[in-house]
């Protein structure tokens, strides 16, 4: 098909892998937001995440903020940020990351949750004080889950961020916008092939860490791992 | 996992075992299917306000615009005139640059847009440079290559809206510019602001280096004269932005319009672009009488008022046509 | 005036004015919007079903299947109507190929968890009581598998309103018209309350959706998350 031949040549041509447009700044650009922004919302997200689930406190809202977050339509938060801030990174920061918080917020009450209460109540038979139980013993059971969220949003926030170039953003989104402005069909299927890359080498790589972080007795105990956390799609 | 529903411990089995027994299953997924059945039904009723055409309709025509405001006021003056005149208007408006709306406009997916006669010319010629400052000439040409297309453009108005550079007035100052020529010597130190279709459109960014020798630092995308440009002006992002000729808040932004002394940009006249099908003679007869009595002014007017004080296009197009006595 | 103030017309995030005389244009954009959001997801549940089904009874199918959709997943939904755009036009198929090949995924994946999570015993009961395979799954396997599916449902109807708001950038949208319309002209209003509509709408769906299954399948209130 010419269409594909043609996104080849794209990828071939040196002169996409220069400059401010070239395909390693825009890469750096993209990484870069993304991953301050699951940062930035892991930070305010875990803590809340694993303090409701250790408590068992305010469930209800803590499982259905994964559903308000869906219903957030991206388009309109880039918007209202460029508004309220102008232009630059920050808009985006301040929308990727309201996007980034709901699945990490919810996962991670719910891996502390399933904890077995058995478990819990060993530890506080052995003498582990509360902080102790939740770093050394609750922490450590729940992390499939706790991982699964960061994935979630990590994924989700790649694929959003595409939408930063409507406000003048960078990332591989420029290559879709961009192309579609000018018609370049082909730019814009390098960004989009760029973009699906991308979200599949997060994927990928999260769940590595995850395999390094679970420690060994627990996956054996698992039946089955958390599936491909990609049930969040905003952009 | 919260994914599916099910709350899985996960540790152990799937916690509503004990439940999933039950054998009278079908009234429970009979139901089920009667009500989503209904609730589509409900909405795609809901959806459907296609209304039904008037008996005396004359024909449908959809009206697309450009993804800026003047467009939008342009292509309601037009549709809004037609409506009036017996013909059943749908609206596209915003619908995206013209590399979006020439595509759509080829393959009759809407009937007319209002144009600007040379940009549309270098358009549709693929930058061959054929534009001048005729506006008669320009979309005599501009027809010759409509014409194998099956679309053709109508008599152009007076009003012009052209694209225009401009500079904040402390640039101005900073290197003492006028004119547009200026700006040769010092390009290596400026960034360029424009919408991501500048760096491919011959009256742009190409132009500015053919023309005058320009050769930019950096090219930044934004939009078309929108507020992405402003603000990137206010924040010191861009030196040298690209806005429209008709704009109504230039000074008040503290913006200055470099001269186009070398007369890169062409007769931008307005014009209505359309499918030749559509073009009957009582469509023409409307359109050109109302592109006979536009003038920039009149853009100017309006763009104001529906960019600085949020009145809608339609309402400023309705204002416009009353005023002019077009249906007396 | 400090240069580069931006409109001497100072702009409020709502105008309840503006608003209230221009109340038709969001129940037009509302309208627009539910349309694009019930073919979708009534397309997806149509063509999921018999996926998830056959994915189901030959394994072979399910990662091939669930790889493509998943890669279709993972392309920006921008990007997909543009590329559409060319062969179907700047309408709604375009638009709705695109918000289908989305729900696809998630309802075919729900579908075929709930399926696979019937437990083995109560499989055995069936074939133990007469049914042939085609009626244990019509009457054993897919009614047990309705809660995923709901969930799915329910996962896919918002997560496909907050899609559509980006199809406005291929001249549809629904309230992404008046969030785009906020956008170009700096205005602020109309984008805020679509905005909220947009918000609003998902999460009446979902509690509809809700309402819908406790109506439906009754004895999932345990069951389900």
């Amino acid at each position: 098909m010419t269409v594909l031949s043609n996104v080849a040549k794209w990828f071939a041509d040196p002169a996409h892998w220069r400059g401010s447009d070239g395909i390693p700044q825009r890469l750096v650009e993209h990484v870069q937001i993304s991953a301050e922004s699951v940062a930035i919302g892991a930070l305010i997200a875990l803590p809340i995440g694993i303090a409701l689930g250790h408590y068992g406190r305010f469930g209800n809202l803590a499982i259905n903020i994964s559903n308000v977050g869906r219903a957030l339509p991206s388009f309109g938060l880039l918007v209202i940020a460029f508004q309220v801030f102008g232009l630059g990174n920050l808009p985006v920061l301040v929308a990727l990351v309201a996007l980034a918080i709901p699945p990490m917020v919810t996962n991670s009450y719910v891996g502390l949750r399933e904890v077995d209460p058995d478990i819990k109540e060993a530890a506080r038979g052995m003498g582990y004080r509360e902080l102790a139980q939740l770093v050394r013993v609750e922490l450590p059971l729940a992390v499939p889950l706790v991982m699964a969220g960061i994935r979630t949003s990590a994924v989700q926030v790649v694929a959003t961020a595409t939408l930063a170039a409507l406000i003048a953003g960078g990332g591989f989104g420029r290559y879709i916008i961009d192309g579609f402005a000018q018609q370049d069909y082909t730019k814009l299927v390098a960004g989009a092939v760029l973009v699906a890359a991308l979200a599949m080498a997060t994927e990928l790589s999260l769940s590595g860490v995850e395999r390094l972080l679970v420690p060994r007795g627990i996956r054996l105990l698992q039946a089955r791992v958390a599936q491909r956390a990609t049930t969040f799609k905003t952009a | 996992m919260e994914e599916s529903g099910v709350t899985y411990g996960w540790i152990g089995k799937p916690r509503g075992g004990k439940e999933m027994s039950s054998m009278n299953l079908n009234l429970g997924s009979g139901k089920f299917l009667a009500a989503l059945a209904a609730l589509v039904f409900v909405a795609t009723a809901c959806g459907s306000t296609g209304s039904g055409t008037p008996t005396a309709s004359k024909g449908t025509l959809t009206v697309a615009g450009f993804n800026f405001p003047e467009s939008s006021i342009l292509a309601e003056i037009y549709g809004q005139a037609l409506a009036h005149d017996g013909y059943t208007i749908s609206y596209k408006l915003l619908l995206g640059t013209r590399e979006v709306v020439a595509p759509a406009l080829e393959s009759g997916q809407i009937d007319l847009y209002p144009g600007y006669a040379a940009t549309d010319l270098e358009f549709y010629n693929k930058g061959a440079g054929e534009a001048n400052g005729d506006p008669v000439a320009t979309t005599a040409k501009l027809n010759s290559h409509l014409q194998p297309l099956g679309l053709t453009a109508l008599t152009p108005s007076s009003a012009v809206d052209q694209n225009a550079f401009a500079v904040t007035t402390a640039t101005q100052k900073k290197y003492n510019l006028t004119k547009l020529s200026d700006l040769a010597p010092i390009g290596g130190q400026l960034t360029l602001g424009a919408g991501p279709e500048c760096p491919t459109r011959p009256f742009c960014q190409p132009g500015l280096k053919t023309t005058y020798g320009i050769n930019f630092k950096a090219f930044k995308p934004l939009d078309t004269d929108g507020p992405l440009t402003r603000a990137a002006f206010k924040n010191g992002s861009i030196d040298v932005g690209l806005v429209f000729s008709s704009d109504g808040d230039l000074n008040s932004l503290g913006l200055v319009v470099l001269q186009d002394d070398k007369h890169l940009e062409n007769a931008d006249n307005v014009v209505p672009v359309m499918r030749q099908a559509a073009a009957s003679a009582e469509v023409t007869r409307v359109l050109n009488a109302i592109d006979a009595k536009l003038t920039t002014a009149d853009l100017v007017t309006m763009n104001s008022q529906v960019s600085g004080e949020h009145q809608d296009a339609d309402a400023v197009a309705l204002a416009w046509l009353q005023q002019h006595n077009y249906w007396s | 005036m400090p240069a580069g103030a931006f409109l001497t017309y100072v702009d409020p995030w709502v105008n309840w004015t503006w608003l209230r005389g221009h109340v038709p244009l969001f129940i037009d954009a509302l309208q627009q919007h539910i349309t694009l959001t019930a073919i979708a997801v009534a397309a997806g549940l149509v063509l999921s079903i018999p996926l998830a089904i056959a994915a189901h009874r030959w394994r072979a199918l399910r990662n091939p299947l669930l790889g493509f959709f998943g890669v279709v997943y993972t392309i920006p939904s921008l990007a997909l109507f543009a590329l559409l755009v060319p062969y179907t036009g700047l309408g709604v198929v375009t638009a709705e190929i695109g918000l289908v090949g989305y729900t696809l995924l998630i309802l075919m994946r729900n579908l075929l968890v709930g399926l696979e999570s019937v437990p083995p015993d109560v499989l055995d009961a069936a074939d133990g009581m007469g049914y042939r395979p085609l009626a244990r799954l019509l009457f054993v396997e897919l009614p047990l598998a309705l809660p995923a599916m709901f969930a799915g449902v329910r996962i896919a109807t918002v997560t496909t309103i907050g899609l559509v708001t980006i199809t406005a950038l291929i001249g549809l949208g629904g309230l992404g018209q008046l969030i785009n319309r906020g956008l170009i002209e700096n205005f602020h209003t109309p984008l805020v309350v679509a905005t909220a509509l947009s918000i609003a709408l998902a999460l009446v769906a979902d509690l509809a959706l809700i309402g819908l299954q406790r109506v439906a399948i009754p004895w999932s209130r345990n069951t389900a998350g």
